[in-house]
Parts: structure tokens; C-alpha cells; sequence
């Protein structure tokens, strides 16, 4: 190890020593620095290039985004940067760090660097934290390696101090927790103080957030970014997600099969994107802040198959733009005129900048459908499904031999909403808000239910006979969350989409005939029948998940988080499918989904789950452009937005700790525990939140509007339970990122 | 060759190529064409199906049988009279070896494939009625599990079962008290992953669809399990085999004047000086049936698997070949 590193992080404790550390290196000195990185796999089935020419440089206290779908060689990059790669991958090319070469050292040289001054925090926190070891002892143990002299209680101390850093309530106590104790957020926090404990220079984060909820989400990248303002670390954040990034990062690159396919300052990127895929990625993502209704840009087709050296754009099987000169040669990543620092490999670069570039026209995106229910007002529709008072409670029981009941989970408390024809009603919330609870007991369609369910004018309290069953199961119809989960793997589709018809009775030609037509409704060929779902990408098995839903002609259909398990791109593409066939088959929807974006851009009313309770229900632009619940306000403030200006100044609320446990829900306010404006009420008026629930009412109409009407006004389509809406927002949950705070160009 | 320049011709082709409805082939076809492919797969079964052929006809092949002792040999080294030599007592150590190899097998055979019937109707009960007919058998289940099964084999093949030892020879009785201990473990797995099953989406989707469960059980659990039990199988009859070498080797299995594999290494073991042969051939035999079992197991499980290297290996050397010929194609045209 070089001296300067010595002034390890056991003496210094303070963030200004830690800066000035990280200061030693004039500012334009990249502290990391790859050039022309090529890894490939050998495989039983060829060489694998997973990574061809990444070259990047990455200045102290900078974040780089890495941006790309799935399998696009993110991952890979920065394994190898890590040296975690395995013995099967032959890596070439440099990669300096503070200019000593990290390739080609042993493992055991490695070691030296990895969890000092390089760190990674994973995706999937429970995995990467060892199950049978206490948090505390996995911090000490990262500070043990490099610290060998550090005494125990300076390194309990350091535990402390880095627990709290990463905003985990009382530090001392949980350091003796072990990970299955801790939420999958708290746990990822752990993974980033583990990462931060020896004070890297670079701390590399692969996808940190995809598996958590939007609210942990939001504290995550909170504690990342207040990570990085302490140690000074210089950042690589790896996401497929471009919302994540904008407020977040410096530089940009964005990688396709392997490459990167155009580099640059944030806001180059964002706003002058002069690659048709970025430019493809920018438009797929549906936007949380917009209400206009424009369709999103889907990228059709599949990345290609690394196996091959393409011997022309590789982009090009799936661009819009596409001419014979794409296919000459690979494009090299060239600059762009104009841009600060901004390279693209297209060689159609310079003809797309400008504001007269669109890239709906680009990408050919389907104009939006119009539904002929669209033209009536909704109280004029027919109901199709109605919910009154539906409650489902679970006993929570302890002793494996004598169950004592020990108190209840209420999944779902008392809920009631209907659905027109021709609309789409969406619920979101946290996970284990009760929104697939929900679901389930629609589909489920029982006598003894708590509550009232009424589908297509059948009540399940009429005496339910397998014929009226039958008929309200044509009525509705479910898309499930996992694609591949919701298809036996050994139907082909016909047999998949034959199912249904066979069990309504449908003779052999007809459910031919039929199932051709589902085929073409859903976009796939007709001629793919006869595949395994295995042989389908996930997009495409997720078209036939609703292909074999909409078999029988039903009027609802259930979808329960029906794009989470795609890529933006992808999602693009069947969100578009879905708005479609809602349009053309004038079919009413119930979505789930925990992504507020697809549900703005989809449905047409929203309701907000929170502890079995609706807490805001109401029409989706007056509840997303006007939201009154606090808990409301600060789900749509965790979303990020692919916008890096708005994003740096966004307000926004960071909810503390993690949705409650439903057992035993407080008898007031069930949110009282995480909301900000109870945090901030005098106590007089704490006491109303907490003796009282708070009754689901409608958003009194403006009074400048009840004083022009002479009659009464109609209440809007929306409706909240909360006692103090306009209540002040608590100071330590708001956070605003200064403009300051991010350093200029 | 603009269309070639595309940056995946094999995909490409391997698309076109799969887009012809006939190319797609039944699930059986594939099962049989990865288990044949996985050359050690095939290596076991064929030694195990030469080793039951012998222990069939091999007899045919020698004057000699189990019983006939021959008085001019005695512990003999093998010979061209006695193609593996006789005992201490002067019987054919070949004839033996066929006799003890076709009990062997067939208390393998009986006893895995029984176990797995039972296991299979038994677990898919449980999982399918579930509640409280479920618990009940599960506690059945349990105790079974808990019961110690050498005593009950040492009790009924010695000690108590004086009755039944006189009417049934000791390799049924052996059988049975196989099958009453063999069956839980698999029992419990079908349980459970019929119940997993049941909790799968597709299942889901078929109920909402108002499939009928007989239906479903028939349509999406069978076939799903299906590969567990023939993987099942498999390992039942290797361990029925090696629990009557190890109960036979100990005292306990079967009892002269019945021969099995067992009953010939547990009586060969205090000769290994003397009479090597004796001790090694049963010993090769029962390796080699253990062994070619092992073998299948591994290529049933390849071949079964979905997710399984083999089906990739196979399709993409169908892709690697499609590329080859693209290749050449390229070469051709240019
Ligand atoms: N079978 C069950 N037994 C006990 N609790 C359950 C059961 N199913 C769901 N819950 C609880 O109900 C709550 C809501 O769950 P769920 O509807 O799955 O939420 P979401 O769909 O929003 O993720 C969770 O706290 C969950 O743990
Ligand atoms: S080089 Fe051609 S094919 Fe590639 S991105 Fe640019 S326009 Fe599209
Ligand atoms: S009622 Fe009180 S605790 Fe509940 S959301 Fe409103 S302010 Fe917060
Ligand atoms: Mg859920």
C-alpha cells in the first residue's frame, strides 16, 4: 500500500479529514480510470463478449450512471473492475486505480484493494449479508481485514457511528441483530455501511435498489448520497432505470450489448440524446410528473446475442433509423459536435440533435388509443365490478403443537370501490399493503367472504352455483406479476391458450380460429403456437399471458403487476398492448402495480392502499397533480423522474423506516407512525391522529369555485382520509438537494 | 450479403428455422433425445441392463447351482469347471453370483418402484385434500420416520416373525420390510412440491379459469411431477440395493439357504486372505449395479431438468451448427 493510504479510516473519523484524503489527488486526477475493457466468457457454447472497449475516467466525489437493459454488460463491468469475476472470463485492457493497475493482480493483491478503497454494495442485500453472523460482527469484520491494529472498542465504535451514518435507529443495539431480522431495506443500508467502513475511494453500486419498494427506494439513494458527501467516494451507479440516475449522477454512459453506445454529461444525455437508443430508453420510461397522455416508445426486439462479433451497428436489428452504411462496420463512439464531453457510436449522430427531432416519430410509436367509452361521462357507465366492505383478516398464531391465536393481520380492512366499463382502476401502495389480498379475494368469489364483492351484476352473496361461477368467471380474467410463473411449462401456447376455450366448450375449430385471432390481437406471430413458453422472451410470454386472459371475452381483467418483471423497453411495448385492448375491446381493468408511473400513464383512477386501508382514491390526475394524503405525497415524491434538472430540485419527503407490521393496527391513524405531518403537529392535535381513524371524504371543492356556481358544486373524484392535509411537513423527512450541492459542470 | 451482415445470423436462422411448426417435438421425444445424449447415462444403462440379463439366463451357462456342492473342489480358485472359483463348502461361486444378482435386482426393482406407487398416492393425498386429513397422515408419516427400522428388520427376519419367516422366504419378507420403511422420505417431497404446485400461478390461472381441480390435478400437477418420480425410482432401487447388502452383510436380511449380494460379501469378509475371490466378485457386482444406477440418475435428472445445461447445449449446438453453415454459405456466395 502507498503512504497516502495509510492515514487510514482508523484515526480519521471526521468527513473534512476524509475529504481532504480524498483532496490529495489534485481534483482532475481520475481516481479511477478504465481503458478499453474487453472481457469475454468461454463457454460450452462460444465465446461470450460481455463487455467490448468500456473506457471511462472517474474523478473524486463524481457519480458515473451506467445505464443499459439486461444484459447489456453492466454487471460484468463492474466485477471486473472489482476482480470477482471468474476464472472462466479473460479480461483485458487497464483499469487504474489513483494509477496503480488493478488487472492482472492475484486475488490475494486484490484483497488488499476490495472493501478499502474499491467497495461494492449488490442488488439483492440478503444474499450478499452471511445469514448466520450478527450485523455487528460483519462491520468489524470488514474493518478487521484492513485494520488489523484497530482496537474492539474503536472498531464498535466505528459499527456505531457507520450504522447511524446509513440511518439505522438505535445503531448500538441492532449491531448485535442478525440479517433476517432486518427489512430488506435496512438490510441494503447495512450492505452500504459495510461498504463505506474503510472509507473507499470508489464505491461501485450494482442496481442497489431494484428489489426494494419506492419508499425504501428513495432512503437508499438517500443514505448512498450522504455516503458519498462524507467519504468523498467517487460513485459508479449501475441501473436500468434512468429515473434513478438523473438527480444522481455526473456522467452517464449508456451500454448496449456489451459497449457503450454513447457517454456524457448528465444533462447531454438527458436533454440532447444523439443515439437513437438512448433516445429509445429516454421515451420508453412513462413519466410520474406529466399528464399529458402521449404512448411510450417501445424498442422492439431483443439484444443481441453476444456470441457473435457484430460486424455492423449492433444496435441496427432493432433501429428505426437503420440504413445499409449501419451495417458496414461497427460505429465508433465518436464525439459530438456541440456536446461538452458527449460521444455517441451512431453514425447518424449529427442529424439527430436538435429540438425538431422527435422521438414518437422516431420510434413509430402507436398514436394513443381512443376508447368509445372515453366520450361518456363515468356515472353514466355500467358497473362491472363493485367492492362493499370487503375485509380479510388473518389470525396470527403461535406454538407448533398448541396454536394460541396471538393477534390479527388485517390484509385487507374494510374496502370499497367499483369500476366502470371502459376504465381502468388502478391500486398501489407499498408491498404488503394488502393490494394482491385484494385481488385474491375478487378472484376468489365466495359466499362467507367479509364483505361484498359484485362482478358483472353476480353478488357473491346470492347463493354461488358452479353456474353462475362459470359465468362470472367469464367476466373477469387475471394477468399474473411473473410470466413465466403463470405458464405451465409444459403447454405449448396453443395448449395454454386452449385451456380457457376448452373449458367453456368450445369445439376444436373454433378454439383454432380463436386462438389465430388472440395471436395477432396480442402482436405475436400465429405461427409461434406450437413453442414452449421457454422459447419466448419475457415480453412475449407476458403477451401470451394475456392473450390466454382475454380467450374467453371477458369485460374485467385483473392484472396484477403486469410489467414489473420487464424491461423498460419492453414494458413500453406491453403497456401499449394492454391501452390498446382496452380501447379497441372496450375492456375495464383492475391494475396493481407499486410503479406509480405505469399507473399515471395507464389508468384512469387511482386508489392508494396503505395498511389494508384506501388512504386517497380519486381520478389519477386530480390524486397525482393534487395529492392530499401525506402518505400519498410522499410515495409520488420517491419516484424519480428522468428529468436531472427537475430532479436535483425536487422536494422530497423521505418516509422513515418501513411499513409496520398490519398486526394489530393502531386504533387512530394507521399511517401516525410514519407521517410527516403528524411529526410535525403540535401534540393537542397528535392526539386526534392517534384516538381517531380518520373517514375517507371528499375533497371539498374550492371555495372560489362554490362562489361563482349558484347551485351546488359536485364534489371532484377524490377522496382522502386524513385530518390535516395542509399540515406543515415534518423538517428531518424533507429533503431538498441544494443546486450547490451538486457540483457544476 | 447485406441480410448476413445482421448481427445474429444463427439466432436469425435458428428462428426461421423453429417458426416451421414440425420442428417443435413432443416433451418425450426431448426427454429421450438429452438422455441419450449424456453418454454416461447411457454407459449405466447399459451395464445395468446387461447385469439383469445375466442374472436371467447366466445361469444357463454352468452346470453348477446354488446348492449342488462339489466335493472335489473345495474353496477353490476360479477355473474353467468353476468360471469364479467355489466356496468354503465347495458351491459355484458363479452360480451364486447369478442367484444373489437377480434377488438383488429384484428387491431393488420391487422395492423402488412400490415405494414411489405408495409415496406418490400417499404425498399427492396429503397435498390435495391438505386440512386435516393431511395432518393426520402426516403424523402417520412422522412416526414412521421415527421408528427404528433396523430393529424392526432384525425382529422381523429373526427374533419374532418365527411365523411368517415359515411361510414366506426371507427376500419377500426382507421386501416388505423394506417398503414399509422406504416410502416416507419421497412421500413427504411429492407432498410438498405438489403443494408448491398448487401455489404456482399457472395452477392459479387454471382455477380462476374455473378449470375443475380433477382437471388440474391430471393436467398440471402429474406432469410435473412425473420426472421427480422416475428420478425417485431410480434412487430407490439403488438404495433397496444397498439396504439388503448392508441388513444381509450384518445378520439380519436374508438368511441362507437364500443367496443375495449381501448374504455373499457378509459371509466372504472374514476369508479376504483366504478366499479373495469370494469377497470381491459379489463386491464388483453390487458396485457395478450401484454404480450404473448412479450414472442413470445423473442423466434422468439432465433430461428431466427444464432449465437444464443439456437442453441449451443442444439447441445452441443446433445454433452453432446453423452458424457453421451460414458460414460456409458467406464463403460460397462470396
Ligand atoms: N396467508 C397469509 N397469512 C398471514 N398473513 C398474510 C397472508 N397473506 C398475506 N398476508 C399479509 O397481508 C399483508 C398484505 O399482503 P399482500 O396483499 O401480499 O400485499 P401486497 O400485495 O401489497 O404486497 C402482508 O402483511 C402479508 O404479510
Ligand atoms: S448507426 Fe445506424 S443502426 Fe446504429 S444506431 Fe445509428 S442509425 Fe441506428
Ligand atoms: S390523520 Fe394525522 S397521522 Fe394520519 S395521515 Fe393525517 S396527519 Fe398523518
Ligand atoms: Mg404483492
Amino acid at each position: 500500500m502507498s503512504s497516502e493510504t495509510t492515514a487510514g479510516p482508523a484515526e480519521s473519523t471526521g468527513p473534512v479529514e476524509r475529504l481532504h484524503i480524498a483532496g490529495l489527488h489534485a481534483a482532475t486526477d481520475a481516481v479511477l480510470s478504465v481503458r478499453d475493457l474487453n472481457v469475454r466468457f468461454n463457454t460450452e457454447n462460444g465465446v461470450v463478449h460481455a463487455v467490448r472497449g468500456v473506457d471511462f475516467d472517474l474523478l473524486p466525489g463524481k457519480t458515473l450512471g451506467i445505464v443499459g437493459e439486461s444484459g447489456s454488460g453492466k454487471s460484468v463491468t463492474s466485477l471486473a473492475i472489482m476482480g470477482l469475476l471468474p476464472a472462466t472470463a479473460e479480461i483485458s485492457g487497464s483499469v487504474r486505480l489513483k494509477g496503480r493497475e488493478l488487472l492482472g493482480l492475484s486475488d490475494k493483491a486484490m484483497c488488499e484493494y476490495r472493501g478499502n478503497e474499491l467497495a461494492m454494495v449488490f442488488q439483492d442485500p440478503l444474499s450478499s449479508l452471511t445469514p448466520v453472523y450478527t450485523v455487528g460482527t460483519q462491520i468489524t469484520e470488514a474493518l478487521t481485514i484492513h485494520n488489523p491494529t484497530m482496537s474492539r472498542q474503536a472498531k464498535e465504535a466505528r459499527a456505531v457511528e457507520l450504522l447511524a451514518m446509513v440511518g439505522i435507529p438505535s445503531p448500538k443495539d441492532r449491531l448485535r441483530a442478525f440479517p433476517h431480522e432486518f427489512s430488506g431495506g435496512m438490510r441494503q443500508r447495512v450492505m452500504i455501511a459495510i461498504a463505506i467502513a474503510n472509507n473507499p475511494r470508489v464505491l461501485i453500486a450494482d442496481e442497489p435498489t431494484t428489489a426494494l419498494d419506492v419508499t425504501i427506494q428513495a432512503q437508499v439513494l438517500e443514505v448512498l448520497h450522504r455516503a458519498q458527501e462524507e467519504t468523498g467516494a467517487a460513485v459508479v451507479m449501475i441501473t436500468h432505470d434512468l429515473g434513478v440516475v438523473a438527480g444522481m449522477a455526473d456522467e452517464i454512459m449508456v451500454m448496449y450489448a456489451g459497449k457503450p453506445v454513447e457517454t456524457g454529461e448528465v444533462d447531454e444525455i438527458y436533454y440532447n440524446p444523439r443515439m437513437p437508443y438512448t433516445m429509445g430508453l429516454l421515451g420508453a420510461v412513462p413519466r410520474v410528473d406529466v399528464a399529458e397522455k402521449t404512448s411510450l416508445v417501445p424498442i422492439e426486439g431483443m439484444p443481441p446475442n453476444l456470441l457473435h462479433q457484430p460486424t455492423g451497428c449492433s444496435f441496427a436489428p432493432r433501429c428505426p433509423l437503420v440504413s445499409d452504411a449501419c451495417l458496414a462496420g461497427e460505429p465508433a463512439l465518436a464525439p459530438v459536435a456541440g456536446g461538452v464531453q458527449h460521444r455517441a457510436a451512431c453514425i447518424k449522430a449529427e442529424s439527430l440533435g436538435g429540438a425538431d427531432v422527435d422521438v414518437q416519430d422516431v420510434f413509430a410509436a402507436p398514436p394513443v388509443p381512443v376508447s368509445r367509452f372515453d366520450s361518456i361521462p363515468r356515472t353514466e357507465r355500467s358497473t362491472v365490478l363493485q367492492l362493499k366492505d370487503v375485509r380479510k383478516h388473518f389470525p396470527l398464531t403461535r406454538g407448533a403443537l398448541f396454536k394460541r391465536r396471538i393477534g390479527t393481520v388485517k390484509a385487507v380492512d374494510g374496502l370499497s370501490f367499483d369500476i366502470r366499463e371502459g376504465e381502468c382502476f388502478s391500486i398501489v401502495g407499498e408491498s404488503g399493503s394488502g393490494k394482491t389480498t385484494t385481488l385474491l379475494e375478487i378472484m376468489e368469489f365466495h359466499k362467507d367472504q367479509d364483505g361484498e364483492v359484485v362482478i358483472g351484476g353476480i353478488s357473491n352473496k346470492q347463493a354461488v352455483d358452479a353456474k353462475t361461477k362459470s359465468a362470472m368467471r367469464r367476466e373477469l380474467q387475471m394477468v399474473f406479476q411473473d410470466p413465466t410463473g403463470a405458464l405451465d411449462p409444459r403447454f405449448t401456447v396453443y395448449e395454454v391458450l386452449a385451456e380457457p376455450l376448452q373449458n367453456v366448450g368450445m369445439d376444436r375449430p373454433a378454439i383454432r380460429k380463436r386462438i389465430m385471432e388472440l395471436m395477432k390481437l396480442v402482436g405475436l406471430q400465429p405461427d409461434h403456437v406450437n413453442r414452449f413458453p421457454n422459447q419466448f422472451s419475457g415480453g412475449q410470454r407476458q403477451r401470451i399471458g394475456i392473450a390466454r386472459a382475454l380467450a374467453v371475452n371477458p369485460k374485467l381483467v385483473v392484472l396484477d403487476e403486469p410489467v414489473s418483471a420487464l424491461d423498460v423497453s419492453v414494458q413500453a411495448g406491453v403497456i401499449n398492448l394492454l391501452d390498446k385492448l382496452r380501447a379497441e375491446l372496450g375492456l375495464s381493468y383492475l391494475l396493481v402495480a407499486h410503479d406509480l408511473s405505469v399507473v399515471r400513464h395507464i389508468s384512469n383512477r387511482v386508489a392508494v392502499m396503505y395498511l389494508g386501508k384506501i388512504v386517497e382514491i380519486g381520478e389519477v390526475d386530480r390524486v397525482f397533480d393534487n395529492p392530499r394524503h401525506p402518505y400519498t405525497r410522499a410515495l409520488l415524491s420517491a419516484i424519480p423522474v428522468p428529468d436531472p434538472q427537475l430532479e436535483r430540485t425536487r422536494e422530497r419527503i423521505i418516509l422513515q423506516g418501513d411499513l409496520p407490521s398490519p398486526l394489530d393496527a393502531p386504533k387512530g391513524c394507521n399511517f401516525a407512525t410514519r407521517c410527516p405531518v403528524f411529526a410535525a403537529l403540535p401534540p393537542a392535535k397528535q392526539e386526534k391522529c392517534l384516538t381517531l381513524e380518520p373517514p375517507l371524504e371528499p375533497v371539498a371543492p374550492s371555495a372560489a369555485t362554490q362562489a361563482l356556481e349558484a347551485a351546488p358544486v359536485p364534489s371532484p373524484d377524490q377522496r382522502f382520509a386524513c385530518f390535516f392535509p395542509d399540515g406543515e411537513l415534518d423538517e428531518d423527512m424533507l429533503v431538498v438537494h441544494e443546486p450547490a450541492d451538486h457540483h457544476a459542470p | 450479403m447485406t441480410n448476413l451482415n445482421a448481427v445474429d445470423p444463427a439466432a436469425a436462422a435458428q428462428d426461421a428455422h423453429l417458426e416451421n411448426a414440425d420442428v417443435v417435438i413432443g416433451k418425450n421425444t426431448i426427454i429421450f433425445r438429452r438422455f441419450m445424449r449424456n453418454k454416461t447415462a447411457v454407459a449405466g444403462l447399459a451395464i445395468f441392463l446387461a447385469l439383469t440379463l445375466f442374472s436371467f439366463v447366466g445361469g444357463y451357462f454352468t452346470q453348477w447351482d446354488k446348492e449342488t456342492i462339489d466335493p472335489f473342489n473345495i474353496g477353490m480358485p476360479p477355473s474353467a469347471e468353476h468360471y469364479l472359483g467355489t466356496s468354503q463348502a465347495g458351491i459355484d461361486l458363479y452360480a451364486m453370483t447369478v442367484e444373489g444378482t437377480r434377488i438383488s435386482i429384484l428387491i431393488g426393482l420391487i422395492v423402488g418402484l412400490v415405494s414411489v406407487l405408495i409415496a406418490a398416492v400417499y404425498g399427492c393425498t396429503m397435498a390435495y385434500f391438505g386440512g386435516k386429513v393431511d395432518k393426520v397422515m402426516l403424523f402417520v408419516l412422522e412416526a414412521l420416520i421415527m421408528m427404528p427400522a433396523l430393529l424392526v428388520v432384525a425382529v422381523a427376519t429373526s427374533g419374532g416373525g418365527e411365523g411368517l419367516k415359515r411361510d414366506l422366504p426371507s427376500w419377500l419378507l426382507l421386501i416388505i420390510v423394506l417398503l414399509v420403511f422406504s416410502w416416507m422420505g419421497t412421500a413427504r417431497l411429492i407432498r410438498s412440491l405438489s403443494m408448491s404446485l398448487m401455489q404456482r400461478d399457472f395452477v392459479k390461472a387454471a382455477q380462476y379459469m374455473g378449470v375443475p381441480p380433477r382437471r388440474i390435478v391430471w393436467r398440471h400437477l402429474v406432469p410435473n411431477i412425473g420426472s421427480l418420480l422416475v428420478l425417485d425410482i431410480t434412487r430407490g432401487v439403488t438404495g433397496a440395493i444397498l439396504a439388503e447388502v448392508a441388513f444381509s452383510f450384518i445378520g439380519i436380511g436374508i438368511k441362507v439357504p437364500d443367496v443375495s449380494l449381501g448374504v455373499l460379501i457378509g459371509g466372504a469378509t472374514s476369508q479376504v486372505q483366504t478366499f479373495p475371490w469370494m469377497f470381491w466378485v459379489p463386491l464388483t457386482v453390487m458396485f457395478l449395479l450401484t454404480g450404473s444406477l448412479a450414472m442413470m440418475n445423473d442423466g434422468l435428472r439432465d433430461a428431466f431438468d427444464p432449465s437444464s445445461s443439456s437442453s441449451g447445449k443442444a439447441r445452441k449446438t443446433k445454433a452453432r451448427r446453423i452458424s457453421a453453415e451460414t458460414a460456409t454459405m458467406k464463403k460460397k456466395a462470396s
